[in-house]
């Protein structure tokens, strides 16, 4: 299925094929989320750019964004954002405490934490998109 | 062993590890406010009065070069894992530093703003 060794994705898709386990799948969808949030890092400044032109101005893009669509769409960047925290800090601690045996389980506490986490803002995020 | 080897990687992973144990904290506090209390109708009043305490001045001038200094450390980590000749490395590095710091200065710029009020 991955035949190519380079290229820009085929270097991780070989990785995670020749030994697709919790430790390289969950190092794939690190790297996924942190470019995801990098680009969004900088939207994120773009946005809080507008305050310079003035209050109007700046109201004028927070109400454009508290549109129904981005309502939803902020499920997604609080899915992206939370695996990545919760992930990070299951390597911190791995790295810091010599957790490295039991990351596994590790891994799998940090996930029921984020479906926690994202059935409560999944819930209070789409009843403020369908209360337009 | 390879006498040559940097020791900024080393650092580099330490001050990822540093950085994001913040971010973990500070996100979850920023998300918290945002987005679980009344601020999530949010405008440029709420967002002024938020800035008129110290504590959150304080908070958002850890928080903007923590953040920047994760993103563009990762990126570099990413940038990294492709091997780049060494030149390109350099460069790539100081283009990073130079994008980081701006945006840290519009960052506190941006945070004047939002404390001056309209």
């Amino acid at each position: 299925m991955f035949e190519s060794k380079s290229g820009f994705f085929g270097k991780y898709a070989e990785e995670v094929r020749l030994n697709p386990n919790v430790g390289n799948w969950s190092w794939l969808l690190h790297r996924i989320t942190g470019v995801i949030l990098v680009i969004y890092l900088f939207m994120h400044f773009f946005a809080l750019s507008s305050s310079t032109a003035g209050a109007n101005k700046f109201n004028t893009w927070i109400s454009t964004l508290q549109s129904p669509l981005l309502h939803v769409l902020e499920i997604g960047l609080a899915a992206v954002v939370a695996f990545h925290l919760l992930n990070g800090l299951r390597i911190t601690v791995a790295d810091f405490f010599f957790l490295t045996k039991p990351h596994k389980t590790i891994f799998w506490v940090a996930m029921i934490i984020f479906l926690i986490f994202m059935v409560i803002t999944a819930v209070v995020f789409l009843g403020r998109a369908f209360s337009h | 062993m390879n006498e040559k080897i940097s020791k900024s990687s080393a650092y580099g992973w330490l001050l990822q590890r540093i950085t994001g144990i913040f971010l973990a904290f500070f996100l979850i506090l920023h998300f918290q406010v945002l987005h679980f209390t009344k601020e999530w109708k949010l405008d440029f009043s709420v967002v002024t009065q938020r800035m008129n305490s110290t504590g959150w001045v304080i908070f958002y001038c850890i928080f903007v070069p923590a953040g920047l200094f994760h993103a563009f450390n990762g990126a570099w980590q990413v940038i990294h894992d492709y091997r780049p000749k060494a030149g390109t490395q350099s460069a790539v590095k100081t283009l990073l530093w130079i994008l980081g710091i701006a945006i840290s200065v519009w960052g506190y710029y941006l945070i004047i703003t939002f404390t001056k009020g309209a």
